[in-house]
Order: structure tokens, then sequence, then C-alpha cells
């Protein structure tokens, strides 16, 4: 038998109590009440006024007038009901009675008035319609308040489901400036600290609607996507996921479903679109679009690259985007007919490959990861496709920075776009990529041309029954012209802890989940 | 002593100034548009040209790249970084924040580093040619060439998945700091291991070590008291040169840990565009490898009088 000297058995005997203390020390702190959520930068401050702040954070402390619910259905949020006038250039809201803010302070007809003027009418705000078109706020009793526009703004009522700016903020909560000195609003979550690992928020009692089952989230800032999985798998957090919030890869959510997480996917709200450049001359050639939009197998790209968690569409918004019109049969892909169509446009193949007057099939396609994680791969494998059709294509692998310097100057011959999706679409896609009067600096333009700027503007402009119309024309405009080549649209992915039960996808990738979840 | 301190001062000072003017022209050559960036931080997407045309005025992005280093050399000086172009705080707040966090990684990763080279390089060479010392030089060969990624990845599904001993990100106590630190120190303590180890072979085929053995020591003690401080010097070197590198190491794992120090700030500096930040850090991390080699070279010279007669002459 080994002798053991007295040292050994002292030191084994330290260690082994060192050990014994870890998994206490890794699971101290309890989370019990607490919901940890994992989110892939810092929330900041909550300026309501500055593009600076993580967007998916405001919603859950502060509220707007409306809120949009499943499917763009607005419903009731510090406004119980809206009246717009039938000239359109009013719109008047019944405001919710008994409203406190966190601190105390109380919600009324003046606090509404404050918080609108601080941006309605502002220059830095007028990308925003009813904002440009205001003219003033008239308050009728403690619980009325009538905007007053230049002008009738049909998407008004969206615009005021957005994030920023259009939420409410104490009034005592800005310093003599004016600054926003602290996030306080009436939602359901109060912010208790941040900083930039976490932000801690506390349940408020006070909420007028419906109270969360559980007292705590703790928003956790965990920048890697693998160690956002890791930290589930440990139990560390209970929910990770969207794609504003911290986003999980197809893949990897197929991992964690094998591992007993839970993973919930949706439609998404947003189309990845494949834009040509309407500057090229050679995409000015309807016959090298339509061989492009024909040359894609987008169902392979979906089930390929996104495991079957993307939905191949045609359409430039999906169905889960309020008015997105008609639905178009996604085409299977066919190589004859996109070399049938490069031949009816002049192009002639052969052994040196597709020529036309001594200019070859070659395309400019211009991508960058850093701006839109996974499109490398996406251009791969719509490289070798195009190049089975006949084309030549190049891929540009550039910087975000690049990719915002080249894309506005429409620098490319293929490069990929998306929309922008629910709460902002389908207003703010075709006002910001499909009008060519409207400055949307770096983010560039999906499609332009003298002849869709009148029909995209009127759909912009038309209200009530006739926008439905409206939008459907300038989809038809579109799809007609082949002047976009939308691939598909992915889906919201979540990953949920067994402990969390009722968990359920909130209307927007902006919002993080809490509603109706009960923990284990 | 003192002079020889001064001038090697007054050249360190030197460095960094040629150091931080290569980075800011670098910084500003990359391509992107500061004031396009801060537009967009003001208006978000009713950011339009002439606002940013308005808003390269008012920072004299217009101005030459002289006059502009200038001015912000001068900033500075004043301990005034600017304001993060993705945060919107000023820079000195960041690093009052992150500071802290990442020099205790580097202080844990050293430390680490320190005891494990030293502690696998003499037993290497107490145990010269035989089966532990292949394995040792085998293990340092595996620690010297696994990418910190990789080692992250392995530590935490075993010891924060599996086990569920320690948390798999974020500071909650000490044991936090473990799985980084350990990530941290594996390759420079692997590189540093392999000098004690070859170093101490040296060492001991010289005449000292002899004489050692004829004293009667034994080979532990030869090892110890007469091999071992004749090799402190390319030791202290080696260290410092791998310890101002585990910089680059907290880049990446502070990301895969979660920890929010100077590193993580950096690469959200880099994907944001945050030239400011960028800026900042690059400077800080010049003041790092400037400061560091020159501690060493002072280090060197207190423990060797050789070099400082060398330096003389």
């Amino acid at each position: 038998m080994p002798k053991l000297s007295r040292r050994q058995v002292m030191a084994s005997s330290a260690a082994f109590s060192f050990l014994s203390t870890l998994p206490h020390i890794a699971l101290a702190g309890g989370h019990g009440d607490t919901l940890r959520v994992a989110i892939a930068g810092e929330t900041g401050d909550l300026d309501l006024l500055q593009n600076v702040s993580t967007l998916s954070s405001y919603t859950v402390v502060f509220d707007g007038l409306i809120h949009y619910g499943p499917g763009g259905v607005l419903e009731p949020g510090l406004a119980t009901a809206w009246t717009i006038a039938e000239d359109g250039k009013s719109i008047a809201f019944d405001l919710r009675e008994g409203v406190t803010f966190s601190d105390g302070a109380p919600f009324d007809a003046e606090t509404a008035k404050w918080n609108l003027e601080r941006w309605m009418g502002v220059g830095d705000f007028s990308w925003i319609g009813i904002a440009d078109a205001y003219e003033s706020i008239e308050t009728s009793g403690p619980n009325q308040i009538t905007v007053r526009l230049s002008r009738p703004v049909p998407a008004a009522l969206l615009e005021l489901t957005i994030v920023r700016p259009v939420r409410f903020l104490s009034p005592n909560a800005v310093d003599a400036d004016g600054k926003q000195a602290s996030p306080v609003g009436t939602g359901p979550w109060i912010v208790e600290s941040y900083s930039s690992s976490e932000t801690v928020l506390t349940r408020n009692d006070n909420y007028w609607g419906e109270r969360p089952s559980f007292s705590r989230i703790e928003l956790k800032v965990v920048p890697d996507e693998l160690a956002r999985a890791n930290a589930l798998r440990a139990g560390e957090l209970d929910v990770i996921g969207g794609d504003w919030v911290a986003p999980l890869s197809p893949r990897r959510a197929k991992a964690l479903e094998g591992e007993g997480m839970t993973i919930v996917a949706e439609p998404g709200t947003a189309t990845t679109i494949l834009g040509y450049s309407p500057k090229s001359p050679m995409m000015q050639n309807r016959g090298v679009r339509e061989a492009v939009f024909l040359g894609i197998d987008r169902a392979a790209i979906a089930q390929v690259l996104f495991e079957g968690f993307a939905d191949p569409s045609v359409d430039i918004f999906p169905t889960t985007v309020p008015t997105a019109g008609v639905r178009h049969a996604v085409p299977a892909r066919d190589v004859a007919a996109a070399q049938a169509a490069l031949s009816a446009a002049g192009w002639s193949g052969g052994g040196s490959g597709w020529t036309k007057g001594g200019d070859a099939l070659e395309i400019d396609f211009l991508v960058s990861e850093e701006s839109f994680p996974g499109s490398r791969r996406i251009a791969e494998m719509i490289q070798a496709m195009l190049t089975e059709v006949g084309f030549k294509v190049d891929i540009s692998s550039v910087d975000n920075a690049t990719m915002h310097e080249r894309r506005p100057n429409f620098e490319y011959d293929l490069t990929f776009f998306a929309t922008y999706g629910a709460p902002y679409d389908p207003h703010g896609s075709l006002g910001a990529s499909f009008v060519s009067t409207v400055d949307t600096g770096p983010d560039g333009k999906i499609y332009i041309s003298d002849e869709l700027d009148p029909v995209v503007l009127a759909a912009l402009e038309a209200s009530g029954d006739a926008q439905e119309a409206a939008m459907q024309g300038v989809y038809d405009w579109l799809y007609d012209a082949v002047a976009a080549c939308p691939l598909l649209v992915t889906q919201r992915i979540w990953a949920v802890h067994p402990r969390v039960q009722g968990f359920s996808l909130p209307a927007t990738d902006y919002d993080i989940p809490y509603k109706g979840l009960t923990l284990g | 002593m003192r002079r020889m301190f001064l001038r090697r001062a007054g050249l360190a000072l030197l460095l960094m100034l040629a150091a931080t003017a290569l980075t800011f022209a670098l910084v500003t050559a990359a391509p992107g548009n500061v004031a396009a960036l801060i537009a967009e931080r003001a208006a978000g997407p009713g950011a339009d040209g002439e606002m940013i045309a308005r808003i390269a005025d008012e920072l004299g992005l217009n101005d030459p790249l002289p006059v502009r280093y200038v001015r912000w050399l001068g900033d500075t000086f004043t301990g005034d970084f600017g304001v993060s172009l993705r945060t919107g705080k000023p820079i000195s707040e960041e690093f009052a924040e992150r500071i802290p966090v990442t020099a205790t990684l580097l202080a844990g990763g050293g430390m680490l580093a320190l005891f494990y080279s030293l502690g696998l390089g003499l037993w290497g060479a107490t145990s010269n040619g035989r089966f532990a010392d292949r394995i040792l030089h085998g293990i340092a060969l595996i620690g010297a060439s696994t990418p910190n990624f990789f080692v992250a990845a392995l530590l935490v599904i075993v010891f924060a998945v599996g086990l569920g001993w320690i948390p798999s990100f974020g500071l909650y106590g000490w044991t936090s700091w473990i799985l980084p630190c350990v990530t941290i120190a594996l390759f420079p303590g692997s590189v540093l291991a392999r000098v004690v180890r070859v170093n101490l072979q040296e060492a001991m085929a010289r005449p000292f070590a002899t004489t050692g053995f004829a004293k009667g020591m034994n080979r532990g003690e030869v090892l110890v008291r007469e091999a071992l401080p004749n090799i402190a010097i390319p030791y202290i070197t080696t260290f410092g040169a791998q310890f101002t590198l585990m910089i680059i190491g907290a880049i990446v794992v502070e990301r895969l840990f979660g920890l929010n120090g100077i590193g993580a700030f950096f690469i959200e500096a880099i994907r944001f565009r945050d030239f400011v930040g960028m800026q900042a850090v690059l400077t800080l991390f010049v003041v790092f490898f400037v400061s560091v080699n020159l501690f060493v070279d002072l280090v060197a010279m207190l423990v060797d009088p050789r070099l400082r007669r060398a330096r003389r002459a």
C-alpha cells in the first residue's frame, strides 16, 4: 500500500476543499425569479433622442401611444383610442388614464405634449413623416391631445410604433438643458442599473398593463455567439437569439435543439434582396436581370445555408408585414430559361463564355460579411449557380465602411440589401430604398428610376382603402420590371433554456421577449 | 544608471510619438467617414449629405493630416481622448471602467505563465531526456501551437458546461478569472517553458554547473542554485516580449469570455468604425508595449551588471 506523507495529505485535503467549493461559487447568486437574457452589445443609456443605444431595450422600459401587435395590428398603448380627421391633417388621441411614470410622475396630456414636442418638427427627425409634417399639438383636458399636421401622413400611426424617438419619458428625467438624464418610462420594467457588462431591470409594479410573473431581468452582454450558446447550455442564460438582441445562427440553433434547448423559430419580417445597380450598364439589360432572377435556387440556399430557418421569396415584403401585397410563386431554378432570357436580350454563348457586342457577361458582386453576416457564403453559392448559367461572377468582399461608401454610389452590379422589417415596413423600406429623391446616406438604394418614383410616392401618400391597391402597384411594377431580386426571408430564431416556460416571440425583432413567461 | 534611465525614457517617448503618428495616419486612411458616423448617431436615417459636411467642417476633418495629428496629440496629453462614436461616452470613462478588467486579466495570465513556465521547464530539466521530459516537451509544444479561441472553447465546454464548476462568461467572483487567465497564459507559458528548458540544458553544460556537482550538490540543487540565476536575462527578456503580446490575446479572450475590457472595446470599435475609440486604444497599446519593454530593459540591467557596463562603454 503506497504511503502518503503528511505534506501530501495536507495538499490533497486543500485541493479537495477547493474543488468542492467551485460548484457553489459558480452557481452563487440564485436566479429563481430572474430572467437572464443575452444581448450582443451593451444597452447604453437609452436616450430616446440619440441613435446610440441598443434598439432592443427601449420597448421594455418606454411605452408609445400605440403598440405594434402581431401582423402589424395597431394596439392601444398609452393612447386608448385615436381618430384621424377626414382631411388626414389631424389625429386626436385619448390618453390612458391613471398611468404614472416609474418615478411617480403622472402621464397626462401636458407630459404627452412635452414629449412629442421634443422630436416633432425637429430637423433631425424629419425622416419620420409625422415629425416632418408637424404643425402643432393641442391639449383638450387632461387626457386628450390632437396633433395637427401640414399634410396627411398615411403612415403616421405606424410611425408612432417605432422604437425611438416616439416613446414617452418622465419630464423629471431630463437635465437643465433638456437632455435625457435617466431612462424613466411608463413601461413594465424599470432600469435599476446599466454598465458595459449588464443591464438590470426590475418589474414596474405600477405598470398599467399585464404584470410579468417574475420580478427581474438581467440583460447580460455576451458579444460572442458561441459563448452565448455555451452559457445557455451551462444554465447561465435563459434566452438567446433575435437579430437585434443577440443573433443566433441557424447552425448553432440546430446544435442547441439536439441538446435539449427549446428552439422557437417564426417567419421573419425582413426580406434579403439582391439589388441590381440601376447605374450599371450590364444590369440595365432586362435579360441579364431575368437570368440572375431565374438562375438562383432560393430553396437550396434556404435549406443548405440556413438549415431550413429561412423561407424562399420573390416578394419585397413577407406577409408578416402589413399590406405586403399578393404573393408571387417562387420559381424553381431554371438554367435553360435563364439562358433563353440572355439569348433574347442579344447575348450569345460560346466556348469562351457569353458575350454581346464584344462585352463579356461578367458581373461585380459586392459583399460585406461585416455588414451582413453570412453574406459571403450566400454570395459564393450564388456565384456557383450563376456560373452554370454562363456568368462570370467576381465577388468583391469588402469591410462595412467600404460597403457604405460603394453602395450609395452604385459601385457594383449586384449586392445584398435587407428590408427594415416590422414595425418600419412597408413605408420605411419603400421610402428609403426605392425613391431617388430621398437622401438615405450610406444605406444606398435597392432600385431607383424616374418611372418608379411616382409609383412609390403615390403608394406612400395613399391612405384608407386606396393604400392597399397603391402598394400593390409598387410591388407589381418592381416584379414586372425584374427591378430587384428578392431571395428569402430569414426566420427569427431564439433558443430557450428548459427552465423557461411559455415562451412566445414578440411582434418585432426589436422587442425583448418576456410576456407570458414563467420561470422554473 | 540615472542618466541611462533618462536616455532610455527619452527614446521611449520618441518611439511613442512615432508610433502614435503612424497609427493616426493608418486609422485616418482606413475606409469610412467619421462625420457620416456621427451624423448617423445623431439623426439616424435622417443623416443627409449636408449634415455630414457640416459635422466634418466643425470637427476639422478637412484640415491637413499633420494639423489634425498635432491637435489630437494636444488633447491626448490633457487626458481628452474624445468621445466614443459607438457608445457616446467619453473614452476616458470607458478606459476607467475597462482598464482594471484587462489589467487583472494580464496580471493573472502573467503570473500563471510565470509559474507554469518555470515549473514545466525545471521539471523537464530535472528529468533530463527521460520519459517525463519528453511528455513535458509535448505539452509545451501543444500549448504553444493551440490557438486561444480553441483553448477557450475547450475549457468552457469541460469546466462550465460539463462540470458546471466555473462561470462561462462575465465576472461573478474570482472563479470567473480562472478560465480566461489559463487561456491567455497557455501560449506564452508554453513558449517560456521551452526557453527555460533549453537555457537550463545549456547552463548545465557550463563549468559552474560542473563545479556545483564537484561540491557535492545533486542535480536539482545545481539547477536551482547555479543554472537558474544564469538564465534570468534570456527569461526576463522573453517574458517581457510574451507579456506584451498577451494584450493581443486579450482582444480575443475578453470577447470569448464576455469580459468588458480594453480588448473587447477595441473589437467593437473596429466593427463599428469608431475611429476615436480605435485611435485611443492603439495609443494605449503603444504606451503599454513601450513601457513594458523599457521596464524589462531596466530590470535586466539591474539584474546583470555586465549589461550596465556594456551600455556605459
